[in-house]
């Protein structure tokens, strides 16, 4: 039961209201229920009118100590005594709903249901005189457990040191209301314990339905009930499995009846598994010997291993993630080895781990053969199933395009003939060199010359910079976007900047690039040339001054300098700049350098 | 790494000079020459001294018979050790040594992936990674590099180093597989150990191994599963959880860490355990291990109810470990030649380390120290019974005060001990009538420990409430295996904690967590 209506009010307000005379009619889930007054005073104000429903716990109706506070009542905060609606579910075959108990809470606003049963609270303790508040380092029972006096339940971590605290009461702990990990102050209850096994679940309704109406943090206390349902449904999966014995099922069977073999060859058999029904004997007269068993072993097609059916395997580290994520295993989709379920895989379906195809298996190794999985065949495009939630990458992608429509752009585009720069990336490509390399330095200089290019925006001022660093777009395979940055490409040479920017393709992709590395405003380079893309803009991001987009460096027929007609190869950029600090004759000039260096100073790049 | 399988029994020996060595000592020192045997007035034996090939010929060349060594030449005789496999023995070449060098490897990692402790220190690194070879390498070098500075030890000292396996064919008379036959006035013998593997367990050296290859550090499994969670296996989840595996313990008994004080083991499982990548399973044997091929098939361990002995679970990993313990090295030592019978593969033995006979008599001139006599699994205790074989040898009558030895482990943070733990220290309390005193020092209220942001553990000190003598204490916490070595002299000369309390500590330095136990313990208690 979440909510209950009201059917009916058996009392009015200014009537008496003895403890445990009826004063209302609840309609629960499961039946209609008398609900009777835990306090005695007069029935103030009824606030959830016949008809009306209110959610479990909510103050329906105001009991006051005195007929003359009447009055004072609906002037004011209801201070007094509530009349709450019961969570009378749990005692649904009875006619009326159990009788309260005489330690009814004074201090607490409720007055009527739900009942509190017979219980026993677990307080923070004051574990020195300095101590205000404390934070649970581990709960050493669960809910559910049975608690004895003098049982260490919880280790607590005070100013000064952590302390096991011991229990004064016995009974089963029923609801824990501070989690480890969780801090509370000195005196609060962490934790209920009911007398039986049998009142646990009356307890722990009564417990987080009074902290779910108190508490400002607990939005969780719904929560064990179902997640332990859902344990108790994985249990009930990983029933014991069966051990396979394995057959060799492709092997044909090649001596039937009397088997000869050598006492050693037997021997081995046995030591290796072989059936020696399998194996050809080579030995005198066709006689098996221990190199036949060897050879028969080695020939021996490796089981496929099939993961018990049914039975969910998650690694420890995926186990824990899983509890603090509050992540159901039975819903995750294992990729480690084996089809294990890793951390990553429940971090994957919490939402908080990029998903990441192809990841090579770490930097681990193995004796054999690398332990990775065998990777399922990719031929086929998969299509995602409808709406598939952004991971935070992306989400960041498109805040930043929306962001990005605030700054007023132009854009320029050039052409530039690259017969220069191709016969240099021809020369330095056997030295590790790359395309980009060539580009990001080559901008770097330009940009160096035309400090404005690398300048910020910033209200009422201009923020040059002295460094020139260099930022270039990096599609991730999950669709995410980044923009490692290569600091002081100007006067990196090419060589480390080379290898530099290996390195953070490398880390981009395993996720590893620290914010500095791809969030410094750098100017951009955004390179689809690879795609045999002709010509496109670039969308400026925010806090960018500049984004220059490449297009594919492609043959053309043209007047040569010696006045001919031939074929060149050129490519297009086009560059778009922010506006509020970049003019369109800036933006010209720039261009101007970055293809007088590409097309007559190629020297200047390996400088 | 501290091999631990049968731990520390509660002692209630205390002192072990008798007054009467001390006469005999002064009496036997002057006349105590290179080749000049001095005989006790327990032998019998008249031989002519040079009847005998050496004084004293060693089995094993391990810690406890390179200490019984060095201390026999040191006493003038001339000695020979037989080792067949590596000097140092386990300790040095699979144990104790590389595993050290691991773990500081392990450690660092550790140290490096702990952004939040690292930040809060005022440090930031952009990533770390380790190459597995070279932390195998650091470990195999370090073993090379120790057993060769023993082995040069040895020989600058004049001790014959006989490589071949020893038979015994009489208590003075020793066979090698070199064939020749050596006599010796005195034979230690301290073959040491090997991994204990459970029957049903497969052990294939690369999927399924023991410490003895995963020591080597040959792959870096994603999932290991660890059988056993005493010391070696908690080293091995500390390294291995380091490097990025899970781990998940197989323990039988109902509780990890079985050996260790309780409230230490819960407290070890709330810094090693909880916050790792490691689950574990209580209360259950590894029935079955069947080795995996990596990539293909994982290793699967069947688990069966330590009770009912009914299956409970099976786990698919990518690995298993076995560190059920050490069994005694007594294959071929040719004990039924001497009428020696092993308990529980044991060899008997009296408190002065002499060997004893199946109708339990001492067997003269022949001793046996270290891991094969049971008391004791660790190496310093080997090295000390070797030396305390020795004095009994020339005619210092002298004993171990076993209950004196320390022990560590050397996870992140460690965790060390001396004495009894509180359990064994209740029960002598009650036995004995006294009343036991408790008090408890805190790493989270030292400088130094919270200038290093590791405030994490606890000094307990256990003693005796009528007399001040400590009976046990028990460490866990930063630099905790250094930490122990003053309660352990304390144990060991009887220091009470009334005598401590005024003994000065340095200041800042994390010896004050034990001080401040100490203190605690006569009421001086400053914090």
């Amino acid at each position: 039961m979440t909510e209950g209506r009201i059917v009916q009010w058996l009392k009015q307000p200014g009537d008496r209201v003895e403890v445990g005379e009826s004063v209302m009619v609840v309609e629960s889930d499961k039946a209609d229920m008398d609900v009777e007054s835990f306090e005695a005073g007069y029935l103030a104000l009824i606030q959830v009118e016949e008809g009306e429903s209110a959610d479990v716990g909510a103050t329906v109706g105001i009991i006051v100590e005195s007929k003359d506070d009447i009055s004072k009542v609906g002037t004011s905060a209801p201070a007094p005594a509530a009349t709450k609606a019961p969570a009378s579910s749990s005692q649904a075959q009875a006619p009326t709903p159990a009788p309260p108990t005489p330690e009814a809470p004074k201090t607490a606003a409720s007055s009527a249901a739900p009942p509190k049963p017979k219980l026993a609270e677990i307080f923070m303790p004051a574990l020195s005189s300095t101590m205000t508040e404390g934070k649970i380092v581990e709960w050493a029972k669960g809910e559910g457990d049975k608690v004895e006096v003098g049982d260490m339940v919880m280790v607590v971590e005070s100013d000064k040191a952590d302390m096991d605290v011991e229990s004064f009461e016995e009974g089963y702990i029923a609801h824990i209301s501070v989690d480890a990990g969780q801090s509370c102050v000195v005196g609060e209850p962490v934790a209920f314990l009911a007398k039986t096994e049998a009142e646990i679940p009356l307890v722990k309704a009564w417990a987080t339905s009074t902290s779910a109406g108190a508490s400002t943090e607990k939005a969780t206390t719904s929560e064990p009930s179902t997640s332990a349902t859902t344990a108790a449904a994985a249990e009930a999966q990983a029933a014991p499995p069966v051990t396979t014995t394995s057959t060799p099922a492709s092997m044909p069977v090649v001596n039937e009846g009397r088997i000869i073999a050598s006492p050693l060859a037997k021997a081995t058999a046995k030591k290796e598994g072989i059936d020696l029904k399998y194996v050809k004997g080579t030995g005198p007269s066709g006689r098996i010997v221990e190199t036949d068993v060897l050879k028969a072993k080695e020939a021996q097609p490796v089981q496929p291993y099939t993961p018990p059916v049914g039975k969910i395997i998650a690694t420890p580290d995926a186990k824990k993630v899983a509890k603090k994520e509050k992540i159901d295993l039975a819903a995750v989709k294992g990729t480690g080895n084996f089809g294990r379920i890793t951390a990553e895989d429940v971090l994957r379906a919490a939402g908080k781990a990029p998903v990441e195809v192809g990841k090579a298996p770490a930097t681990k190794s193995s004796p054999a053969k690398p332990a990775a999985a065998p990777e399922p065949s990719k031929t086929t495009t998969e299509i995602p199933a409808g709406a598939v939630a952004m991971n935070a990458m992306q989400k960041a992608v498109a805040q930043n395009m929306t962001a990005s429509l605030t700054t007023p752009v132009f854009r320029l585009t050039y052409t530039i003939k690259t017969r220069a720069l191709d016969e240099l990336y021809a020369k330095l490509k056997p030295k590790g060199v790359t395309l980009s390399a060539l580009l990001a330095k080559a901008v770097a200089i330009a940009l160096s010359r035309h400090p404005i290019m690398n300048a910020l925006y910033s209200e009422d001022t201009i923020v040059y910079r002295s460094e020139v660093n260099v930022a270039m777009a990096v599609a991730l395979k999950d669709g995410g976007l980044i923009t490692p940055t290569l600091m002081n490409a100007d006067k990196t040479d090419l060589y480390t900047l080379s290898r530099n920017w290996k390195d953070m393709i490398q880390r981009a992709m395993d996720k590893k690039l620290t914010p500095k590395e791809y969030s410094g405003g750098a100017f951009i380079i955004s390179n689809l040339g690879m795609f045999g893309v002709d010509q496109f803009d670039a969308i400026l991001p925010p806090g960018v001054p500049g984004i220059l987009a490449v297009g594919a460096s492609k043959p053309v027929v043209g007047l040569q300098e010696n006045g001919l007609v031939g074929v060149h190869k050129e490519m297009k950029v086009t560059m778009t700049a922010d506006h509020r600090i970049i003019y369109g004759a800036d933006g010209a000039e720039f261009l101007k350098e970055l293809t007088n260096i590409i097309e007559n100073e190629t020297t200047e790049l390996v400088m | 790494m501290a091999f631990v399988h049968t731990f520390c029994p509660p002692f209630s020996r205390g002192y072990s000079f008798p007054s009467l060595s001390y006469q005999r000592s002064s009496f036997i020192r002057p006349v105590l020459t290179r080749r000049v045997v001095v005989r006790s007035n327990t032998r019998k034996s008249n031989a002519p001294r040079a009847s005998f090939d050496y004084d004293l010929a060693i089995v094993g060349a391990g810690v406890g018979g390179h200490g019984a060594a060095l201390h026999a030449v040191a006493k003038g005789l001339k000695v020979c050790v037989f080792e067949a496999r590596d000097i140092g023995g386990t300790c040095v070449n699979r144990g104790c040594v590389p595993s050290k060098a691991l773990l500081a490897a392990a450690g660092r990692i550790r140290e490096m992936k702990d952004a939040d402790h690292l930040r809060a220190l005022g440090i930031s690194l952009d990533g770390v990674s380790y190459d597995r070879q070279g932390v195998a390498d650091h470990a195999n070098g370090l073993a090379s590099k120790v057993k060769g500075n023993m082995a040069n030890s040895l020989t600058a000292l004049g001790v014959t180093i006989i490589n071949s396996r020893a038979t015994l064919l009489g208590a003075q008379i020793i066979k090698g597989s070199d064939g020749k036959t050596y006599t010796a006035e005195n034979i230690i013998l301290a073959p040491g150990s090997v991994p204990f593997v459970p029957r049903g367990i497969e052990i294939d050296g690369k999927t399924v191994f023991t410490s003895d290859d995963a020591l080597k550090m040959e792959w870096v499994p994603d999932w290991v599963a660890i059988v056993g969670s005493g010391y070696i296996g908690l080293e091995f989840s500390d390294v291995y959880t380091a490097l990025g595996s899970n781990v998940t313990f197989v323990e039988a008994m109902p509780n990890l860490m079985p050996g260790f004080d309780p409230e230490i083991a819960r407290l070890a499982q709330r810094l090693l355990i909880n916050p790792r990548p490691i689950d574990y399973h209580t209360n259950v044997f590894a029935a079955k291990v069947t080795p995996g091929i990596p990539g293909q098939r994982p290793v699967v361990i069947d688990l069966i109810d330590a009770g009912t002995k009914e299956q409970v679970d099976q786990l698919e990993v990518d690995a298993a470990m076995i560190a059920t313990g050490r069994a005694p090295f007594t294959e071929g030592l040719g004990l039924e030649s001497v009428q020696v019978e092993t308990q529980r593969g044991f060899v008997p033995v009296d408190d002065r380390m002499r060997v004893l006979d199946k109708d339990g008599n001492v067997i003269d001139h022949l001793y046996a120290i270290g891991d094969v006599n049971g008391k004791m699994m660790l190496a310093h205790a080997a090295s000390a019974q070797g030396i305390s074989a020795v004095e009994n040898m020339v005619g210092k009558e002298h004993q171990v005060d076993h209950n004196a030895v320390p022990a560590a482990c050397f996870t992140h943070p460690e965790i060390s001990m001396v004495g009894l733990t509180e359990p064994q220290a209740k029960e002598k309390a009650s036995n004995e009538g006294f009343e036991l005193g408790k008090s408890v020092g805190h790493f989270r209220a030292n400088s130094k420990a919270l200038a290093e942001g590791e405030g994490d553990g606890i000094a307990k000190v256990l003693f005796n409430k009528s007399n001040g003598k400590i009976l046990g204490v028990h460490i866990i916490g930063l630099h905790a295996a250094d930490l122990i070595q003053e309660c352990s002299n304390a144990v060991a000369r009887g220091t009470t904690v009334d005598e401590l309390a005024f003994c000065v500590h340095t200041h800042p330095t994390l010896s004050e967590v034990v001080d401040e136990a100490i203190k605690g313990a006569v009421g001086m208690a400053a914090h």
